[in-house]
């Protein structure tokens, strides 16, 4: 049922989860506008798959707020497995059964429909029907995963680093199915490592770094607004004037008589402060890709407090 | 619903819509340039060198997207700016074709694109200290160099001949 309403499908509010010794997420809030992908990124252990548990109910936050399709995971989870797709990097699937019989147990949770659409999901990836997952590839687990997430055709999908191990063509199919959704106005929620695909597809990006975000726009401001300068300089130890808001230092490394920065929002007036700056021999500027942009964020959040400041004219913000 | 009887290295064939692409697309998620803009300027070469004419349907925003496994909002985008640029237009029920003044502008456009492009290679040359007369003299003896050289792929539109 396509959703007439054109707001956000997932908001979440200071939304925090403590493990033993660990603080996965710290106060994070988040919205995702109905009808768009939604890419999640992070190194390993950020945060991601805790969010996502917090999402669908799984897990309970610590603190904060999560509402999912206008529900409470923590009081409504399942109309919200109802109304959900999910596939997990992991697909847990009862191994002994065949490809066609978890399509029919599962069909007992959802509306009628559910078996013909799994069944021509199935035979569209090409995943032969009576053989059992326990003797699937990993590619054809990952299709079946799929066709299940996504026979009751959900309002949002969930997709928990679906594509990681896969072949270059099934994962062309996985991110086929998710454009189709959206095509129809429905929502993708993503979470990946494979930065190249989440280019091509993302809407917005949110960069999880130690339990917060680092950035959270939409793609297409952080190709604008995101560039990678580097500065010639005559001495490493030249001091350049400090950025001013709304502009902002994600990184910035020293190497011999170069330094490097990525900046967010930067300005003319601010590259010709530099360029007029005593010692600057050049200034040059290029788009950052998004893969820059990631490793900024997480290298810049790590060095904030590793670093000497007395090296460094400017503090490192994250966000 | 969708088929995909498709060999690899072969794109995919449709039957719920019959179109044959009319256009390659290459599309570089890394190379600086928008998604959507880097669709627009594609659009607008082929439009100038006549792989695209005026009244040719353009791929639907669905079918482009699959095809390119770009977001369709991003396709939704670069038409919308293909729109307001004046170069394609909506035909009701049918999709988006290509005006016909479209091939004009597309090559003004792609004169800019090309211009801005020589632009930053200049300033580049600049930035590094070269004089206006070193720069102009690197230029002419690289033209000298390609002139004859080159094959031009799409024939010479009367504009472009009197424009340069």
């Amino acid at each position: 049922m396509p959703q007439a309403i054109k707001d956000s499908v997932i908001s979440v509010s200071g939304l925090s989860v403590h493990f033993p010794g660990c603080d996965a997420l710290r106060g994070i809030d988040l919205e995702v506008p109905s009808g768009t992908v939604f890419a999640l990124l992070g190194e390993n252990g950020a945060g991601k798959t805790t969010l996502i548990r917090c999402l669908t109910g799984f897990l309970k936050p610590s603190a904060g707020s999560c509402r999912v399709l206008g529900l409470d995971p923590a009081h409504d989870a399942l109309e919200i497995r109802r109304r959900v797709g999910y596939v997990s990097d992991a697909p847990a699937l009862y191994d002994w059964m065949r490809v066609g019989e978890i399509g029919w147990f599962a069909a007992s949770f959802y509306a009628d429909g559910f078996t013909d659409r799994y069944r021509e999901a199935i035979a569209r990836y090409e995943v032969p029907e009576g053989r059992k997952i326990r003797h699937l590839s990993k590619g054809q687990r990952a299709k079946v995963a799929l066709a299940l997430a996504l026979a009751h055709d959900p309002e949002l999908l969930i997709l928990d680093e679906p594509t990681s191990g896969l072949d270059p063509l099934v994962r062309r199919e996985f991110l086929e199915s998710m454009l189709d959704r959206v095509a129809t106005g429905r929502t993708v929620l993503l979470s990946s490592h494979q930065i190249a695909e989440v280019e091509r597809v993302a809407d917005e990006v949110a960069i999880l770094h130690q339990g917060r975000f680092g950035v959270i726009d939409s793609l297409s401001t952080l190709r604008e607004s995101v560039r990678e300068v580097t500065i010639s300089l005559e001495d490493p130890l030249v001091e350049l004037p400090v950025v001013e808001s709304p502009a902002e230092i994600l990184s910035e490394q020293t190497e011999g008589r170069q330094r490097r920065m990525v900046v967010r929002g930067i300005s003319e007036e601010i590259l010709d402060g530099w360029r007029s700056r005593p010692g600057v021999t050049r200034v040059s500027m290029r788009a950052a890709s998004l893969e820059e942009i990631f490793a900024a964020c997480v290298r810049g959040g790590n060095r904030d407090r590793s670093s000497d400041p007395t090296q460094r004219s400017h503090s490192t913000k994250s966000a | 619903m969708y088929y995909y009887n498709r060999t690899p290295g072969q794109s995919m064939t449709r039957p719920y819509s019959q179109w044959v692409p009319p256009m390659f697309f290459t599309i570089d998620p890394n190379n600086g340039v928008a998604i959507y803009d880097q669709i627009v300027r594609q659009v607008k070469y082929a439009i100038a060198e006549g792989t695209l004419r005026p009244g040719q349907l353009l791929p639907s925003v669905r079918a482009l997207s699959q095809e390119l496994t770009i977001n369709p909002n991003t396709i939704q985008r670069a038409y919308l700016q293909l729109q307001a640029d004046g170069a394609i237009e909506p035909l009701r029920g049918r999709g988006l074709a290509v005006r016909a003044e479209a091939t004009r502008l597309c090559v003004e456009a792609r004169r800019d694109l090309i211009a801005q492009r020589l632009r930053s290679v200049l300033s580049e040359a600049l930035h590094a200290g070269f004089s206006n007369a070193e720069v102009k003299r690197i230029v002419g003896e690289q033209l000298t160099e390609l002139q004859g050289n080159v094959p031009s792929i799409s024939a010479p539109s009367p504009l472009d001949a009197t424009g340069s």
